[in-house]
């Protein structure tokens, strides 16, 4: 396992989270908010090279389900920039749409979008916040790629104590802007015993808590590191909450090909259909298949 | 019966009063447990089958019960009107009872500039400075979605739409969602050029506020109307004090009735308090004024205040039981209705109206024994020739004496234009056309509807039975075409739909400038929805996309117009929707308006039976189709004028105006049972039947007169009701009332004397000896109504002196009663004629042949001029066969008279 440098390190995933062990050695009643986050950093030791299978699932207010699969793809380079990949595969209809993000070495992030229906371009996304939903999810595109710990300020509170296990209570503000500072973004617990943040409050620009997020199904996956293999975001004021659910994880470059993060690769696998006059399924004769599928059975 | 029941308040005080004293405080305790319901269901008929889609639909997209919080200023767009307002978003979105706030601080926006999508709020939070708030009103207004929904044109107007959840309304809620709402507004009130909320809460509690402001005005105004007329026409402190207290005893048992049996009060039953004191006074003023007369007649007679109570039951007591029937019949004719509103306000005023004649039979005695004296010191009398109602009948008479023809045409003439002009009418039901127009709710409502789109709100809901039907570009289409037509129609504001959402976002995808276009393929058009939330689409389109709805927000307010083109709409949405679709428009304002048409056909239903009812009753009443018939005239000639007047001034019928010509009538009526009683008892005791109309008339004009004009000032009072439709309808009774004189007093006197409506009794009374029937044989120890009855089977007969009235010989089955003149029995035998008997008035002869058919044993003949009652076997046995009764009693007294016969010819023989 390689260590990675500065750059990527300040270039966490959210939902891979982090993870410690004996923790408590390295953390004081001293140890600011910033340096917990440090250690949480050091003790995650990320891979740079993470494939993963996820299964999405979001519930609305009146209980329906929609999911969703899509593949995740996340590459850190040496230099330290840093490439994601958000591919969605079902349900067919969404199939080849793509969030694809690109965190240069000077720490500026660009988004892109495609739609494969829309055609082989791909379209750059602005304005989305860290508390904007992405593609109709309860996450944000930044909760997605992850928290960059330059770009914040972590203040520590009192540690508290949630049945039976101990956290590091962490307000996350804006690093570079002195009037957000004052204005919490979030608050991250952190488990004592692993430094893996399972519980986030996503805090609305009025202080209010909006969404919930939470980590379930840790798994150890090298060691010291960690994974949660289930994160829940719950938006409380919509009644509305999505799952992601890992299905299949691998650390490995060659599941991570530095060509997936372009755009050629996108269209070459998922391309533009041209439109086609199709039938609406009211206009479907269902019978005409019935008797067709009855026939061959025959 | 009627003049004991009258009579026991006179002669069992303690007794009587200990009753209504318990059934009062019953009553007290039963109004403690009144509520009062002025939400818009009771609006909606119970089993409108509407109702089950538009909960359905409901439920799929969210509630229509949306207050819209409305914001104007011309410096909106800056830091500091904009902290205020992220202040208010924030208050009320924690208020109880609020589901969800869509403004301007939680929508989001798709914007495609320079080859990049934008996908953010509109703003997240007040920004700092005033280039971000420019930045964030650009992006609004270029949002068509949001324009004239939450944006005016010009960016200086914005909406908060309130979502509430939905709660039974008998708790308060709305009044307390509405407070705390205005109460959140408040603060603010100074920070912004006008703000002002409108919506279900504050139109709900608005209602129930005039309501309470109704009762304590309306009430105590038609007491002191009823007071000052009564005085003034009566000049009888009694006679005002009288009907004062039977009101206030009907009110509290009325309302305790409700309490009890958990009726609410609605805005209908505002008038309630006013109905009972003026419609329950014309009965005590009737009473009264019968008292007074009865006075009048024994004044000379000891204890002259019994026989002047007994007097007032006898000659009033069988008209008002006629006329409290009458009247609870015309307000129970809306028992039936299927629109709660009226229904309850039916039962709550047919039993009051009841309850009041029961009441006044009790009291009205009771407090006559008590404070009554024995000399009448009333100081009105007929003779005051100046008086208002004598002047009037001045008139009427010149009238009928001289072109009473002419005043026949020139009525018809005017009915006939008044059915023309009634052609005109239409029907509302929206409940904000309740509220005067200068009401500031109205001027919100109007103010709203100059900047955004009205407040008004309908779904068209598309249902197809396939999963993601509503992700196919064709349906998509649907969706526009069926919005292309509602914009076609030109009445209403906005509609939005999926298919707006769709276009938006390819066209800022496209960020071309190109016509919105819907997107061309199911992929494109799934790939697009993945940028809205759930959440935003929740109104639009069905969790699975197997149904969309179309939002239409609109300011129709004449029920009317809004069904005409709701059906031209379902026509078209049909025909666009196809066959394989189920499509549907819903919406609790929609289901209301549609109760319009219901109550118009309810109305048009009780208006039916009552005219029918009263014209069996009065048919009844005169044994004669021809009084039924006369009856109807004073109660058809002012409702034609009525609705006339109604669609000349296009007043549209509505919950309270339509109720008008039912309850109109039943009161109205009252008065030419008044007189046609009057008339039927005159005609007893003369033979000049013209003069019994020009007395009946004359002696019940006063009061016919004066309780019209109390009860259409009594009426006219409703017009300060905070309430249009209760002023319109007060106004509109007004106006019955005075139409009721003319038809009661010109028109139906000319048309007595013209018809004969007197039957057979009636000449016979005029003409005939009381003696003669009362001494008859034939109709020996029968009561009244039986003789009536048989009298009215027979027929009248004259014949000159020395007609042949039987031929012996002959055959035949007829019987006679001889009523004026004599005739002689003569029987021949071999050629020889023998006087067997001379036959007086009240003798019978034929009867044998009655009895059997067999030949005549004797000729009969007229030595005077006679008139003869003849009784035909057969309809005898026809008509008569459901009453046995008098079949026995005419066979016993046939029996009798045979058998005198017998006994006579016996006696007659051992003489010989």
């Amino acid at each position: 396992m390689k260590s990675l440098p500065y750059k990527s390190t300040v270039f966490v995933l959210l939902i891979s989270c982090l993870l410690a062990q004996e923790s408590f050695a390295y953390v004081s009643k001293e140890t600011s908010g910033d340096e917990i986050m440090e250690e949480v950093q050091k003790r995650h030791q990320q891979f740079p090279y993470i494939y993963e299978e996820q299964s999405m699932v979001m519930e609305d207010r009146h209980g329906k389900r929609d999911t969703r699969k899509a593949k995740r793809y996340s590459r850190v380079e040496k230099d330290g920039s840093v490439d994601f990949l958000l591919l969605f595969e079902y349900p067919r209809e969404v199939k080849g749409v793509a969030l694809l993000a690109n965190r240069d070495v000077d720490g500026n992030t660009k988004k892109y979008i495609y739609l494969p229906a829309f055609g082989e371009q791909l379209i750059e996304s602005a304005g989305e916040g860290s508390n904007d939903n992405f593609l109709g999810t309860d996450f944000s595109v930044e909760n997605l790629t992850g928290e960059v710990l330059s770009d914040h300020y972590y203040e520590r509170r009192d540690d508290g104590e949630m049945e039976g296990i101990k956290y590091f209570i962490l307000d996350v503000y804006r690093a570079d802007d002195e009037f957000e500072k004052k204005q919490i973004l979030r608050k991250h617990f952190v488990q004592q015993d692993n430094l893996y943040i399972t519980l986030t409050y996503h805090y609305d620009k009025r202080g209010r808590i909006s969404r919930t997020q939470t980590h379930h199904n840790l798994k150890a996956v090298d060691g010291d590191m960690w994974r949660a293999n289930m994160i829940l975001m719950e938006d409380k004021k919509l009644q509305h909450q999505s799952l992601i659910k890992i299905t299949r994880r691998v650390f490995s470059h060659d599941y991570v090909p530095a060509e997936v993060f372009t755009a050629q690769w996108l269209y070459e696998h998922y391309p533009y259909e041209e439109p086609v006059e199709e039938p609406t399924m009211d206009e479907v004769d269902f019978e005409m298949f019935e008797d067709m599928i009855e026939e061959a059975r025959e | 019966m009627i003049v004991q029941a009258c009579m026991l308040g006179y002669k069992r005080r303690v007794p009587v009063a200990a009753f209504l004293l318990m059934v009062t405080l019953l009553a007290v305790i039963g109004m403690l447990r009144l509520q009062v319901d002025t939400g818009i269901d009771s609006l909606i008929p119970a089993d409108d089958p509407a109702r089950v889609i538009y909960q359905k639909v409901m439920g799929e997209f969210g509630t229509d019960n949306k207050t819209i919080i409305y914001i104007k200023d011309e410096n909106l767009w800056t830091p500091e009107k904009l902290l205020h307002l992220e202040q208010l978003h924030l208050a009320i979105e924690k208020t109880q009872g609020v589901s969800r706030v869509d403004g301007i601080f939680s929508l989001h926006t798709i914007h495609g500039v320079d080859g990049k999508i934008v996908s953010r709020p509109v703003l997240r939070s007040a920004p700092k400075t005033v280039e971000e708030a420019l930045s964030a009103k650009e992006s609004a207004l270029a949002n068509p979605l949001y324009l004239g929904n939450f944006f005016s044109e010009d960016g200086n107007v914005t909406a908060m739409i309130v979502s509430i959840v939905d709660a039974d309304d008998r708790n308060n809620f709305s009044r307390e969602i509405y407070q705390a709402l205005e109460d959140h507004i408040n603060v603010h009130l100074s920070e912004f050029e006008y703000i002002t909320q409108v919506g279900p809460p504050r139109i709900n509690a608005e209602l129930k506020q005039s309501l309470y402001e109704d009762f304590m005005l309306l009430g105590p105004l038609s007491a002191v109307i009823l007071v000052l007329s009564i005085l003034i026409f009566m000049r009888s402190w009694l006679s005002a004090i009288v009907p004062l207290v039977t009101s206030i005893i009907t009110i509290i048992w009325t309302f305790g009735f409700l309490g009890w049996v958990g009726i609410p009060l609605n805005i209908l039953s505002a008038m309630i308090p006013s109905l009972i004191i003026v419609i329950g006074s014309t009965e005590d003023t009737h009473l009264m004024a019968a008292f007074l007369r009865g006075l009048d007649e024994n004044k000379d007679q000891a204890d002259a205040r019994k026989h002047a109570v007994k007097y007032m039951a006898k000659h009033i007591g069988l008209p008002l039981v006629l006329t409290v029937l009458t009247t609870a019949l015309g307000f129970a004719s809306n028992l039936f209705s299927n629109i709660g509103l009226i229904q309850h306000f039916s039962i709550a005023a047919t039993f009051a109206m009841l309850a009041n004649g029961f009441i006044t039979v009790l009291v009205l005695p009771l407090m006559l024994s008590i404070f009554a004296s024995d000399k009448n010191t009333s100081l009105v009398k007929d003779k005051e020739t100046n008086s208002v109602p004598n002047r009037l009948m001045r008139i009427f008479r010149y009238s009928q004496d001289h072109f009473p023809l002419s005043t026949l045409m020139m009525t018809a003439a005017l009915c006939l234009f008044f059915v023309f002009q009634a052609s005109k009418l239409y029907v509302t039901n929206d409940p904000l056309s309740y509220f005067q127009s200068d009401r500031p709710l109205i001027q919100d409502v109007k103010r709203i509807h100059e900047d955004l789109a009205g407040v008004k709100i309908f779904f068209i809901s598309l249902e197809s039975k396939h999963a993601k039907a509503f992700q196919e570009p064709k349906n998509i289409k649907k969706l526009s075409d069926i919005q292309d037509f509602l914009d076609s129609q030109g009445v209403y504001d906005r509609s939005i739909s999926l298919a707006d959402h769709l276009k938006f976002i390819n066209r800022e995808f496209r960020n071309s400038g190109i016509e919105d276009s819907i997107p061309e393929t199911r992929k494109l058009i799934a790939q697009y929805l993945m940028f809205f939330h759930r959440s935003d689409l929740d109104s639009y389109v069905s969790h699975d996309y197997s149904r969309a709805n179309i939002v239409v927000r609109h300011n129709i307010t004449d029920s009317h117009s809004l069904n005409k083109y709701i059906r031209e709409l379902e026509d078209v949405m049909k025909e666009i929707a196809g066959s394989h679709m189920t499509s549907h428009i819903v919406s609790e304002n929609l289901m209301v308006n549609h109760a319009a048409e219901s109550l118009m056909v309810a109305q048009v239903k009780a208006l039916v039976i009552l005219l029918t009812l009263i014209f069996l009753i009065m048919s009844a009443m005169f044994t004669s189709f021809k009084g039924g018939l006369i009856a109807l005239v004073p109660a058809i000639i002012p409702i034609t004028l009525m609705f006339g007047i109604m669609g000349y001034l296009d007043i549209p019928l509505n919950p309270g105006t339509a109720m008008v010509a039912v309850i109109a009538i039943g009161i109205a009526i009252d008065g030419t049972i008044h007189l046609l009683a009057r008339y039927n008892e005159l005609c007893r005791y003369t033979s000049d039947y013209i003069e019994a109309v020009n007395t009946a008339v004359r002696e019940e004009a006063t009061p016919l007169i004066v309780s019209s004009i109390a009860l259409a000032l009594g009426f006219g009072v409703l017009i300060f009701s905070n309430f249009t439709i209760v002023a319109q309808f007060g106004a509109l009774a007004a106006a019955t009332m005075l139409f009721s004189i003319f038809a009661n007093l010109l028109i139906t006197p000319i048309i007595m004397s013209r018809i004969r409506l007197v039957g057979l009794y009636q000449i016979l009374a005029m003409s005939v000896d009381r003696d003669v029937l009362d001494g008859s044989p034939l109709l020996q120890n029968m009561t009244d109504y039986q003789r009536r009855k048989a009298i009215l089977i027979s027929e009248l007969n004259e014949f000159k002196k020395g007609d042949l009235l039987v031929e012996q010989g002959s055959i035949g089955r007829d019987m006679y009663l001889i009523l004026s003149g004599k005739a002689e029995v003569v029987r021949k035998d071999d050629g020889e004629s023998r006087s067997l008997a001379i036959l007086m008035p009240g003798q019978v002869f034929g009867e044998i042949g009655y009895i059997r058919e067999t030949e005549r044993t004797a000729d009969v003949v007229a030595i005077d001029d006679v008139s003869v009652l003849r009784f035909d076997y057969e309809r005898m046995q026809d008509d008569l066969k459901f009453f046995p009764n008098i079949v026995a009693k005419l066979n016993f007294n046939i029996c009798y008279i045979l058998g005198q016969r017998l006994a006579d010819m016996v006696a007659s023989s051992k003489n010989k």
